[in-house]
């Protein structure tokens, strides 16, 4: 069975706050301390409106399920809790699944976490996945302190396991971990789907991520980076699964990419870039402080994180730079087709998590692009089933 | 004369122990950082056995994620005084090391024959705040540590970066939740020992303003003010040492 045979396209939409002033240089960071009175409730309610618009599109255009996040502090996503938004869509959608990737655990409760994914999964009628992040460090700096960043790896791991153990359906149970205490872990309603809704972990591709999918049962979706880390995240994720005696299937593994298609790959990019670089002058602007809060990572990562140019720096990357490391799949409809299917099959994945609204593009070109997308890259996709690509 | 460094197993986690010079113990808690060395105490060594011992997840010796709370450095160093013998000294404590040192005489006060707390830090004072640390950029820190910049390395390397990250880890293991003791206020009072409390008053990290505080609440405390001086005392003027001299040698035996 090739990766083809269930090629699935998943809609993402960050909901950013766009049309941010003019003078970005103004602010060092777009994350954390951004000033709030930059955000207009009234233009917020348009934007919102307009996401709204491009997810059900999402649903008539043919995609398999749409796709949220959640992040804190930031002109970066309007999705600060993520659940609000998922609950407005099942009642708007019928047939698309959702995947909430998601409310990191640590900045809620895990018994309140598990509650609000079952919530979803009953109300969509067992439409749901759900994608289980750590939290960017920038995310450590929005919550209260109660949560160290320095434990939060530790708290994670236990957060999920009560997450877990919530959905099992033999509650009530008694809980006595690190971190947390129940002494009546009995989650009512409990998800639809058994034994559970399809899991990720959402990682970034250190091997701490990819060992908790493995070890927790979930499957694997990596955040926006490079596609040759992206592939060797999948690679070590496979490793380590067949040492589990755990085979990989290929909807288990979720990979992302920024996509934009137009009739020809000169017009593409015309089209295309200035709002890919505005996303990246935009949305990567993090200060080191923010990114890595105090021991959010481990001081072998930190090192290497400061070596890396790239990573210090991802908001002067440039075009060229994005696309030469696979950050973009920008052409016609067989450019991108092929990229997306060469990227599929080499990530030996099944599930494409694709964003097509970049930074500050307008509805219209979005709605062309989504269109174009379902209408010539999809089905030049999944042409390649039973042909083994 | 310089240090002697020594390492020891302290409840399995390697510890390095810097000590000069012989007499009645003294003992030395740094603060969140080691980068500056600690050369700057060595005149203490002239009077006294010195002994600087370095704390967990800070320089050389050994990280131990299981430290988190101030009870676990206090209890650490109970294990090291054991291991060096120490029964009855005199304890000093500069910023993190001098809540260490606050904790360790409200529970010990037995041993502790005197008291030196510099820019301690853990008492909540609400009119003059502790700069919260963990929010100042690395770049942008100096000015908020010392006087005299020229005392921190002005191009670090990642190396150097690191290590800081590292040390910070450790303190925010400690402090992240938040940089004060609440229960400080209501238990000083067992720290009945002499007492110093010495503070730079251009300290841009934990401001002169506490120090009040903190001598309302110690039964028996001095003040000793560093004019233009900032948090990284030692380092910037040898007043700093010299007060703590003349405050222990008190202690001694004519």
């Amino acid at each position: 069975m090739s990766v083809f045979d269930d090629i699935q396209f998943y809609l993402f939409n960050h909901h950013h706050y766009i049309d941010l002033p003019e003078d970005p240089d103004r602010y060092e960071s777009t994350w954390v301390d951004l000033p709030n009175e930059l955000f207009d409730p009234q233009h917020g309610h348009r934007l919102y409106r307009r996401y709204t618009r491009e997810l059900l599109l999402a649903e008539e255009l043919g995609f398999d399920a749409i796709a949220l996040n959640e992040h804190h502090n930031t002109a970066y996503s309007m999705m600060p809790a993520v659940g609000v938004r998922a609950g407005y869509m099942t009642a708007l959608t019928r047939r698309v699944k959702m995947l909430v990737a998601g409310t990191p655990v640590n900045l809620s409760w895990p018994s309140r976490v598990a509650e609000e994914y079952a919530m979803l999964d009953v109300l969509s009628g067992g439409r749901m996945e759900f994608g289980f992040p750590l939290g960017t460090g920038m995310e450590y700096w929005s919550n209260a302190t109660a949560i160290n960043p320095a434990t939060a790896r530790a708290r994670f791991r236990e957060g999920l396991d009560i997450v877990f153990r919530a959905w099992a359906g033999d509650g009530p149970t008694r809980y006595d971990g690190d971190f947390y205490t129940y002494r009546y872990l009995n989650t009512w309603p409990r998800p639809m789907q058994r034994p559970r809704p399809p899991c990720y972990i959402v990682g970034s591709g250190s091997q701490e991520t990819v060992n908790l999918a493995v070890e927790t049962g979930c499957g694997y979706s990596i955040v926006f980076t490079p596609i040759e880390n992206q592939l060797r995240a999948f690679d070590r994720f496979r490793e380590l699964a067949a040492e589990r005696g755990r085979t990989v299937r290929p909807d288990e593994l979720v990979f992302t990419v920024i996509a934009y298609v137009a009739d020809t790959d000169e017009q593409a990019e015309i089209e295309c870039r200035p709002h890919v670089e505005r996303f990246f002058e935009w949305f990567h602007r993090v200060p080191p402080t923010y990114l890595s809060p105090p021991g959010y990572v481990s001081r072998e990562e930190f090192l290497r994180r400061a070596a890396s140019a790239a990573l210090a720096d991802a908001s002067r990357a440039t075009w060229d730079d994005m696309v030469s490391v696979g950050r973009v799949a920008c052409g016609s409809p067989d450019t991108v087709a092929d990229l997306i299917a060469k990227w599929a099959q080499d990530a030996g994945t099944s599930r494409i998590l694709v964003t097509l609204q970049h930074g500050d593009m307008p509805e219209w070109k979005a709605v062309k692009n989504m269109t174009m997308f379902a209408d010539q890259v999809i089905p030049r996709v999944r042409a390649r089933a039973g042909t083994g690509g | 004369m310089g240090f002697d460094e020594a390492t020891h197993r302290i409840n399995g986690v390697d510890t390095v122990v810097l000590s000069a010079g012989a007499g009645e113990p003294l003992v030395f808690l740094h603060g969140a950082g080691t980068a500056g060395g600690f050369d700057a105490l060595l005149p203490l060594a002239e009077r006294f056995r010195l002994i600087v011992p370095i704390h967990p997840g800070f320089g050389g010796s050994a990280d131990d994620p299981r430290i988190d709370e101030v009870h676990d450095y206090r209890r650490h160093y109970l294990d090291l005084f054991d291991a060096l013998g120490l029964d009855r000294l005199v304890l000093a404590g500069h910023s993190l090391g001098g809540y260490i040192a606050a904790t360790l005489a409200i529970d010990h006060p037995e041993r502790i024959t005197r008291l030196v707390l510099a820019a301690p830090i853990g008492l909540r004072v609400r009119e003059h705040p502790t700069t919260d640390v963990f929010t100042i950029p690395a770049p942008r820190l100096a000015p908020y540590l010392t006087e005299k910049p020229e005392l921190l390395a002005a191009e670090p390397t990642p190396e150097f970066l690191a290590e800081r990250y590292r040390e910070l880890t450790s303190a925010a293991r400690l402090l992240w939740t938040s940089p004060y003791d609440r229960k400080l206020p209501d238990w000083l009072h067992r720290a009945r020992m002499p007492a110093l409390l010495l503070w730079g008053d251009a300290d841009r990290l934990i401001p002169v303003g506490q120090c009040a505080a903190w001598a309302g609440l110690l039964p028996n405390a001095e003040r000793h003010i560093l004019p233009g001086v900032g948090h990284l005392m030692f380092g910037e003027t040898p007043d700093a040492v010299a007060a703590v001299a003349r405050f222990a040698e008190a202690s001694v035996p004519a």
